[in-house]
């Protein structure tokens, strides 16, 4: 578990350290993806820390949308193994807004691409302001 | 009741945004009708200071919070945005910039009810991308460029505040705002980071500056009027509800106050004295809390008005309009918003002044003094441009209706907000107001007009702003654990 934090934590800091250094506006972005990959996987890290099991309800784990028919003696071991559900559904939503700026910044590059065509971060800096 | 027509006053904008599409030749109308809406719903919450608190669907569900303070930012997005629609309304804006405008102000609202982390990065990011669109409107490589900054900033400060969301969820098992409190430090030190990028607070906010000047006159209106308020009020409502937090914000705000208003004190372009300015001025708003509300009204109406008459002027080149002399008409809507937002009595930029420094802790006060004096400096610039009555080819230069209904909506609410404070009108509290605005006028007469100091733009470089970004984290990381 520990290392596994530890491989997220450096994944997110590539990215980050990619943002800075990569000279080229495409490869920032793309540096970019990799940050929010690790930030994503570290909200799947924490979901699992309760279990690893899909949370979903089902009779034969001893869970039912109807709780009346739940088998007391079943739920105390099987409940307590599921993933938690709260964080995964946070980051579905910010995959999806990740996703969407990605997109928009690319084609922002594509347009700058046609006057700047060699993408340099510096180069579009000094042209622009 | 009032839960179910926050609501429907919070998706409003969203449906009414996509629906402009369908019906373009009403563009103009139900924007403005939008942020009536808006008005009236954040006058009801300012008068009726009754919070509300409403969990949606169940125990992780959405949590909203809607008190006085909410009120007040409510308030400033409605006037400004109908300001800005006003403004735009026969510039041959097409149904796009509308319906991202309108977005953009649904988006603003719903910072400012949220109650929890995650709505909260939700709400920021549609902001991030409706301001992008915004931003890059005219399509120019420069505007691309621009707005592209603007996202690469924001969505990379955003990614830090995400990961710090998550680290308070694995210490808490909650999103809400008080799952804070036991968070580990460097959960706080990276949202706090996330939010001091987006509100352009301190060394984080020098994005704010090249973005705010190059955008277009009512996008710069938006983004400095009420945008970058969305960064500052959740820090605000941390300071609010969990008193730990407190000395921090009060601590940025006095920094901020001071760091703005040294560089707009030598700028010479006249958009970059208002971006420095609105750095500086963020920092009113979080040195006092408890009334930063008022302070972003006001703040947020002279702001925008200043951005929408600046952007009428023939030139943004103080030097150059020292020279050429102005319309006088635009002298005077300019030279109102500069002594409503260096405190002078009659304008509510005075009142908000002074409910901030009865709020203040002895250690500010030195601190926003100075930042109050530096304001007085560079607003001096603008009340000293030499003006004249429309003359035959003056005539031309002076803009339409739309500026005039504009400025008459956003002068006009600066006058009206008075009510709000109206104790600020005594005699103690009018003197020093009145001394600290000499003391500036005197200042740059005799000094300031005269000095010529070039501040070098290396720090704005993109790579040094998210380069900077890891500095104030280590920064932020030693404070909270301070």
């Amino acid at each position: 578990m520990f290392t596994l934090e530890a491989l997220i934590l450096v994944t997110v800091f590539c990215g980050f350290f990619g943002i800075i250094l990569k000279k080229n506006q495409m490869m920032k972005i793309i540096s970019m993806d990799v940050m929010s990959t690790g930030v994503i996987t570290f909200y799947v890290l924490v979901a699992t820390s309760t279990g690893f099991m899909t949370p979903i309800a089902l009779p034969e784990r001893g869970v039912s949308v109807d709780s009346a028919i739940v088998d007391s003696a079943i739920v105390d071991s099987a409940i307590t193994d599921y993933a938690d559900p709260v964080p995964q559904a946070v980051i579905l939503t910010a995959i999806v807004i990740g996703f969407s700026i990605q997109a928009l910044m690319l084609v922002g590059v594509m347009k700058l691409s046609r006057d700047n065509p060699t993408l340099e971060c510096s180069e579009i800096e000094r042209s622009n302001t | 009741m009032m839960a179910t027509f926050t609501l429907f006053w919070i998706t409003l904008p969203l449906f009414v945004g996509f629906g402009i599409y369908l019906l373009p030749k009403l563009a103009r109308v139900l924007a403005v009708a939008v942020s009536l809406v808006s008005l009236a719903y954040g006058l009801w919450h300012v008068v009726y200071a009754e919070p509300m608190a409403v969990t949606l669907i169940d125990s992780f569900g959405v949590s909203l919070l809607v008190d006085q303070l909410s009120g007040f930012f409510v308030l400033t997005n409605a006037v400004v945005t109908a300001a800005v629609v006003l403004y735009c309304w026969s510039s041959g804006k097409s149904t796009f910039f509308y319906t991202q405008a309108i977005i953009l102000h649904g988006s603003v609202n719903s910072v400012f009810i949220c109650a929890d982390l995650i709505s909260v990065y939700v709400a920021l990011e549609v902001i991030g991308i409706a301001a992008f669109l915004l931003i890059a409107y005219p399509r120019s490589d420069r505007a691309v460029w621009v707005g592209l900054r603007y996202l690469v900033v924001s969505n990379t400060a955003m990614l830090f505040y995400l990961l710090g969301a998550a680290l308070v969820y694995q210490a808490n098992r909650s999103f809400a705002f008080d799952a804070l409190t036991g968070a580990p430090a460097e959960a706080i030190a990276l949202i706090f980071l996330g939010l001091l990028s987006k509100g352009g607070i301190f060394v984080s906010g020098l994005w704010l500056p090249p973005t705010h000047g190059e955008s277009e006159s009512p996008v710069s209106a938006l983004l400095s009027g009420v945008v970058v308020k969305t960064g500052v009020f959740p820090m605000v409502r941390f300071a609010l509800l969990l008193p730990e937090f407190d000395p921090l914000v009060r601590f940025f705000g006095v920094a901020t106050a001071l760091f703005g208003v040294g560089f707009a004190v030598f700028a010479k372009d006249t958009k970059r004295v208002l971006a420095f300015h609105t750095v500086s001025q963020l920092g009113f708003v979080l040195a006092a809390p408890a009334v930063g509300g008022f302070y972003a009204l006001t703040h947020g109406l002279v702001k925008s008005a200043l951005f929408l008459t600046v952007g009428k002027l023939p030139s943004r080149d103080i030097k150059s309009l020292k020279k050429n002399p102005i319309p006088t008409s635009l002298w005077i809507a300019l030279a109102i918003a500069s002594f409503s937002i260096s405190g002078f009595p009659l304008l509510s930029g005075f009142g908000a002044k002074v409910l901030t420094t009865k709020n203040l802790l002895p250690w500010q006060v030195i601190g926003m003094n100075i930042a109050a004096l530096g304001t007085a400096i560079s607003f001096a610039k603008f009340i000293f441009l030499p003006h004249t009555l429309s003359s035959q080819d003056q005539a031309k230069k002076v803009p339409g209706t739309g500026f005039w209904l504009a400025m008459a909506v956003l002068l006009g609410g600066l006058v009206f907000a008075n009510i709000f404070y109206y104790e600020a009108y005594t005699l103690s509290n009018t003197v020093k107001p009145l001394v600290t605005i000499a003391l500036g006028w005197l200042m740059y007469l005799l000094l300031f007009q005269r000095v010529s100091v070039k501040i070098p733009r290396v720090a704005e470089r993109f790579d040094h702003l998210i380069g900077a970004m890891s500095l104030t984290l280590t920064f932020l990381f030693w404070m909270v654990l301070a």
